[in-house]
């Protein structure tokens, strides 16, 4: 993808401005499908009450697949999401429970995932420990943290009516809804028209060429880590709302539903290429599966098995399309 | 492996290939005999590539057919190329094809093991391997890792591995681009050792010289059709290059143009054991060529400059202020510009758009408030575009698809956007066809008119002399001479570089 308007093609790429889009096309066409098999199969699957579920578990996904977008797009992995959203809704939940004001908790709790976040960051661009093990070694330590705080019991506080809002619905959307909706088109902007944004798509694509181009790699790497943390906090924020209490086991296997949003959305594992737009189609899609298995009600354990098969299929299309389009 | 006897190696008859929009080769009839040594000639797009393919199997014509040795193919598809290894064909491409994280005795035998007992057997490969880079005039360590080694060594140990065991036809696309004299007559005369024992060998190359040196015969190729096939011997060097462009083409020379201000000067640099005491001055509005065999130091001394590296001793002065502490980014700021030797690992950024790997030497020119503007991103591309003539569909094709030479000339263009005043090109002409050459030359010019000072290293001697106002000769880290346009001579070049 790039900024650019200019399209006048040669004949040979008369189909480009379909061809460029053919991903997302296809993912809107796996989606439909998905609609029609479990419209037809899972009782209360296309009830409007059933619609607003999945835009609710979506934004839990979403949110976050949205900055992992960026860190795969960057060549990098962030796979320390579930645990930090637990270990942050945990400490939040502390604070409240100790009467801290809630802009005070919430604010606190977002500055502490953009610096668990940076953490990450550091340890990459830094010091070069691969992205994949310095999250890891997250991943492990905030999980454990998390459970010997609170000795894996939830970790309840006096009501909140704002917190209670932010987890309930306005004008008939969940609030975390309306904020994946606002933030994705924060990183839309982000990554299309900022420099910044296009820095990453370029040190994803050849990190030699943009280091030698003057581009600040090292920055890069921390600030989109850095990103990473900041919106596991917000998810953080919306779990704590929707729970009513701290759960260090929430979120158990979230950056596995994140990862595989933005990797069925086309976004490439080597770096370089993918789109928000296909991340929240992808991130649609893994939703939209888990909602149709629940209401078909087969058994959690299948379910799973299921959905793996389903995302390898979806992904295997799509590469299949993609080449077929000639990119 | 049943050969008839006096067949051709490898043989096309009436090959068609075709692709959206281009035919890659037109009715293509050609043959190779044992022992002989053919160079493939054309420009870029005329289809040797696609030749080369369809011989080795990786594409199938769309019709007439492959024949190795007087046989078909037996396989389909994938299985081709296989079935070309097993029928002695070896190819070594541009594009490297080692394995960065294993030693060259592993890669010599990538694939194609030697065994004993069901083991590897590592005591024999290394000795194979030691053999035959001793061949090709090498001493290297066959347990050195390939990471180890520079490019140009990488390149003829691929060469080695095309030419070990008992290969029927080897080609080699290119194979000195990155290689310095003194080696490329070592690949000169492994090559023809190797025609003499019976092997025969497709040269696809631009540089006249190594054809004269080393093939039989020559296939001149244009928009997909065979010109002619000649001797060599016969050949004058302007029919050639004619029959390759389809017009004759003026051989310019340059018009010597003494600098302005020095813009930067540099003292006394030493890197051990790269760089041995290297001063000089490069003015504004000159192009000062560095004249140099590899491994002379020219990539270190570039990188010594724009602190890359960080140099031993000796001062570095830029508009006549030193620069004690220098990093990248402060010496771009101060209006350098740096194209690397190794377009595709250093320079494209390939999945990115034209427009965006010319405007990100600098997003502040493009960008309205903080959000990048489309409409100022295409119109800064298009100047580029036009000024430099790149070849490319739109502003935004994909830097990748676009040929050698339309790529090289993004990466120049990108320090244009920048409006550095010094650039620092390394081989901006390594693997570019004749046409984009001759291109990029006249934008050198152009740049330096402008009062750019550059700095233009190059390791083909002979394109020294058709853009440069001075050259220096690099010599094993030591400055050894100084030349100056119009008297420029390339074999005196040589001689000096070669000490």
């Amino acid at each position: 993808m790039t900024v650019s308007t200019v399209t006048p093609a040669l004949p040979r790429r008369a189909i480009l401005p379909l061809g460029r889009h053919v991903n997302e096309l296809g993912l809107v066409a796996i989606i439909l499908l998905l609609y029609v098999v479990f419209g037809s199969i899972s009782p209360g699957f296309l009830s409007a009450n059933n619609q607003v579920n999945i835009l609710r578990d979506g934004s839990t996904i979403g949110i976050a697949a949205w900055a992992q977008t960026l860190v795969i797009v960057a060549g990098e992995i962030d796979i320390s999401v579930g645990p930090m959203v637990a270990f942050i809704s945990v400490i939040m939940a502390f604070a409240l429970k100790d009467n801290m004001p809630l802009g005070l908790t919430l604010g606190g709790g977002l500055i502490l995932g953009a610096l668990l976040g940076s953490v990450a960051g550091v340890l990459r661009g830094v010091f070069n420990v691969p992205s994949f093990v310095a999250t890891l070694g997250l991943w492990s330590a905030l999980r454990g943290l998390a459970l010997f705080m609170t000795n894996a019991l939830p970790v309840s506080f006096a009501d909140n009516d704002t917190l209670d809002w932010i987890g309930d619905n306005v004008f008939g959307l969940p609030v975390s809804a309306v904020v994946m909706i606002v933030l994705f088109a924060i990183f839309v902007f982000v990554s299309r028209k900022t420099a910044f944004g296009r820095s990453v798509y370029a040190v994803g694509g050849n990190a030699n060429a943009a280091h030698l181009c003057g581009i600040n790699v090292t920055r890069i790497r921390i600030l989109i880590f850095t990103l990473s943390g900041l919106m596991a906090a917000v998810t953080a924020i919306m779990l704590l709302a929707r729970l009513g209490t701290g759960n260090a086991g929430a979120a158990s296997g979230l950056e596995f539903d994140v990862i595989a949003g933005v990797v069925v959305g086309g976004t490439s594992l080597s770096g370089g290429r993918g789109s928000m737009l296909g991340t929240l189609l992808g991130v649609l899609t893994i939703t939209v599966i888990g909602d149709g298995l629940v209401l078909y009600g087969i058994n959690s354990f299948v379910q799973d098995v299921v959905r793996g098969v389903i995302i390898v299929a979806a992904v295997l299309l799509n590469v299949a399309a993609s080449r077929r389009s000639g990119r | 492996m049943t050969t008839t006897q006096g067949a051709p190696v490898a043989e096309l008859r009436g090959a068609f290939r075709r692709y959206p929009g281009v035919v890659a080769l037109d009715g293509v009839d050609f043959s190779v005999q044992p022992g002989e040594v053919r160079a493939v000639l054309g420009k870029n797009g005329a289809g040797k590539s696609t030749l080369i393919r369809l011989l080795t199997g990786a594409e199938t014509p769309d019709e007439g057919i492959v024949l190795l040795g007087g046989e078909p193919f037996r396989e389909q598809g994938g299985g081709r190329t296989r079935e070309a290894t097993r029928r002695g064909l070896r190819a070594v491409y541009q594009e490297l094809s080692l394995v960065p994280s294993m030693s060259i005795a592993e890669n010599m035998f990538l694939g194609a093991w030697r065994r004993r007992g069901g083991m590897l057997d590592h005591a024999a490969m290394v000795v194979e391997t030691h053999h035959a880079l001793h061949r090709l005039g090498l001493d290297l360590d066959p347990h050195l890792p390939v990471s180890a080694l520079s490019p140009a060594a990488r390149q003829m140990v691929e060469i080695a591995r095309a030419f070990l065991g008992t290969p029927r036809l080897v080609i080699l696309d290119e194979p000195t681009s990155s290689l310095a004299a003194a080696e490329v007559d070592q690949v000169c005369s492994a090559v023809r050792a190797a025609a003499d024992q019976g092997v025969a060998v497709l040269y696809v190359s631009h540089r006249m010289n190594e054809i004269r040196r080393l093939a039989d015969s020559a296939t001149v190729l244009r928009d997909g059709r065979i010109i002619s096939t000649l001797p060599v011997a016969e050949a004058r060097t302007e029919d050639i290059v004619q029959m390759m462009l389809g017009r004759v083409a003026q051989a310019q020379r340059v018009e010597p143009r003494t600098g302005g201000q020095p813009l930067l000067s540099v003292r006394a640099l030493s890197l051990p054991p790269k760089l041995a005491n290297v001063s000089f001055e490069l003015r504004a509005g000159e192009v000062l060529g560095i004249a140099g065999l590899l491994g002379s130091g020219r990539t270190e001394l570039l990188e010594s400059i724009l602190g890359l590296r960080k140099p031993e001793a000796g001062t570095i002065l830029v508009d006549g202020a030193s620069v004690p502490r220098r990093s990248y980014k402060g010496m771009i700021r101060r209006g350098f510009g740096y194209t690397p030797e190794s377009r595709k690992e250093d320079g494209i950024i390939p999945l990115l758009g034209v427009d965006e790997n010319t405007v990100i030497t600098d997003f502040r020119r493009v960008d309205r408030a903080g959000v990048l503007s489309g409409d100022a991103i295409a119109r800064a591309t298009r100047t580029i575009i036009d000024r430099l003539h790149v070849k490319t569909a739109a502003t935004s094709t994909p830097v990748v698809t676009l040929s050698g030479g339309n790529q090289q000339k993004v990466v120049i263009g990108r320090w244009i956007h920048a409006r550095s005043r010094i650039l620092l090109l390394d081989e901006p002409t390594r693997g570019v066809d004749v046409e984009a050459k001759r291109q990029i030359y006249d934008i050198i010019r152009s740049l330096a008119r402008e009062g750019r000072a550059i700095l233009f290293v190059s390791s083909e001697i002979e394109e020294l002399d058709q853009v440069c106002d001075r050259v220096l000769v690099l010599r094993q880290g030591c400055m050894a001479e100084e030349h100056q346009a119009p008297d420029i001579d390339a074999e005196r070049l040589l001689a000096a570089c070669l000490g």
